[in-house]
């Protein structure tokens, strides 16, 4: 590697970095966050026997996770203003990201809860709870072991895919290293450099995913 | 009082329980026995409503339940009978995500409100009754399966249930660890709990209960005492299903 280029790579590592913690990763956390929630109520209504609601579950599972995110985003973005609605780039990239980590997450969030015994719904009745309570303290905390390692996976690809934001125009790190390369010419480096910080962050969540695994791993024999 | 009336129940076309009448006086034990599918477990499973029954009458803690024609039987009911019974499951199934102590206090947090304080010495006190004041900060799979199906006791008393309801407590277990919960169940019949308990401990039955039912394909062929349903039966199926046990043993 020459001089200039060496020095094209230094410059960027801070601001690189910088988009990384500031919007990258924000993005990412508030996506995931308001998308799991929306997993839960979603999985909660798959499996209750409310017939209008469970049809509108299905239906919102159904279209997010039949169309592309990136089309999806430029929906919500570049189309929505044509009825009037516009949004703040950040707001219409968690809005994206919030539907989609919402629609697959259910799924694993449905099988988890289907994956605890039903004995342990019994021993929760048997000692007088409602079904909310033995969900609330029962069956959720066993659920959410379980889901530890698929929703860790959502999140590592939530992650990567916030790199669509770019293109409805929210810098985060990826817009960032366009940014870089549009003035110094140098696509292959920091188009590199970006996806070492997206490994990099990758990684951290892969140890905080064995942490959280050994957390729980306090109560379960396996 | 406990006092059931002409109880039915179906699954889809299968008549599990065709009328089924009994009575158990405040701290008596009622021991059901029979061969497998005969409905001994779904009878009991109806005296907290894990089951609704689809006819006929339960007398249960002061509360009349009515169970003619399907009817919807008010949530709150369910719940308020579901306090006044405590269950023991075959396979324990014991909280996993929660400390022995954990387990026996959920209940008396959750649903009785009491403070964690109030809750967690009524729950050591039960753990040390049951044997287990040494492993309260134990979880379920560190503990043998007999000690865990002693939690599962102390877990359906902290409630303060007017009866416990045993669903084959010792089904699950080896052999060599029958007789520590045996020994609890016992011991709380010489106090005075009411107890309905389903079991195939011909020996233990015979000894802790005050009523015997025998139950076959979902009708009581004989009820009585110990002596009176095991030693003079002239029923023949029931003669037939004792003396299958006894050539077991």
């Amino acid at each position: 590697m020459d001089d200039r280029k060496l020095h094209i790579f230094l410059d960027s590592l801070l601001p690189l970095f910088k988009a990384g913690v500031a919007y990258t990763i924000p993005l990412a956390l508030v996506s995931f966050a308001l998308g799991l929630l929306l997993a839960v109520v979603t999985a909660l209504v798959r499996l209750s026997s409310w017939r209008i609601p469970q049809l509108i579950a299905r239906f919102y599972v159904w279209v997010i996770r039949g169309t592309p995110l990136l089309v999806q985003l430029f929906i919500i973005f570049y189309g929505l203003p044509s009825v009037g609605i516009v949004l703040d780039p950040f707001i219409a990239a968690v809005i994206g990201f919030t539907l989609s980590v919402g629609a697959y997450s259910s799924e694993v969030v449905r099988a988890a809860i289907l994956s605890i015994h039903k004995g342990q719904w019994e021993a929760a009745f048997s000692v007088g709870m409602t079904r909310v309570q033995a969900l609330r303290r029962i069956i959720l905390p066993q659920a959410a072991r379980v889901s530890v390692p698929p929703l860790s996976n959502s999140f590592i690809s939530l992650v990567k895919d916030t790199s669509l934001a770019a293109s409805i125009t929210y810098v985060e790190m990826f817009r960032t290293a366009q940014q870089i390369t549009a003035t110094t010419y140098e696509p292959l480096l920091l188009y590199c450099e970006a996806a070492l910080f997206y490994l990099l962050f990758c990684s951290v969540l892969s140890v905080l995913q064995n942490m959280l695994e050994r957390r729980f791993d306090r109560y379960s024999a396996r | 009082m406990i006092e059931i009336q002409d109880l039915h129940k179906s699954f889809g076309p299968l008549q599990v329980l065709k009328g089924i009448d009994l009575r158990l006086e405040h701290g008596k034990v009622l021991v059901i026995i029979g061969p497998s599918g005969s409905g001994k477990t779904t009878l009991l499973r109806c005296f907290n409503l894990l089951e609704i029954p689809d006819r006929g009458t339960l007398q249960l803690a002061g509360l009349r339940i009515d169970f003619t024609d399907n009817r919807q039987i008010p949530r709150k009911t369910v719940l308020s009978l579901r306090q006044k019974t405590g269950m023991v499951f075959q396979s324990y199934n014991l909280f996993p995500h929660m400390t022995s102590l954990g387990n026996v206090m959920e209940g008396q947090v959750t649903v009785q409100k009491r403070s964690r304080e109030v809750a967690k010495k009524r729950g050591l006190e039960l753990l040390a009754k049951v044997g287990l004041a040494d492993k309260t900060e134990s979880y379920p799979h560190q503990l043998s399966g007999g000690q865990q199906q002693r939690v599962a006791i102390a877990r359906a008393m902290a409630v303060e249930p007017e009866v416990l309801l045993f669903d084959e407590p010792t089904s699950a277990l080896d052999p060599e660890l029958v007789g520590e919960v045996l020994k609890v169940i016992r011991q709380l019949a010489a106090e005075g709990m009411t107890m309905v308990i389903v079991t195939h401990e011909m020996k233990f039955a015979a000894d802790v209960a005050d009523t015997i039912i025998l139950m076959d394909q979902g009708v009581i062929l004989e009820q009585g005492t110990p002596q009176q349903v095991l030693r003079q039966t002239r029923n023949p199926r029931a003669l037939q299903f004792l003396n299958r046990l006894i050539g077991e043993e």
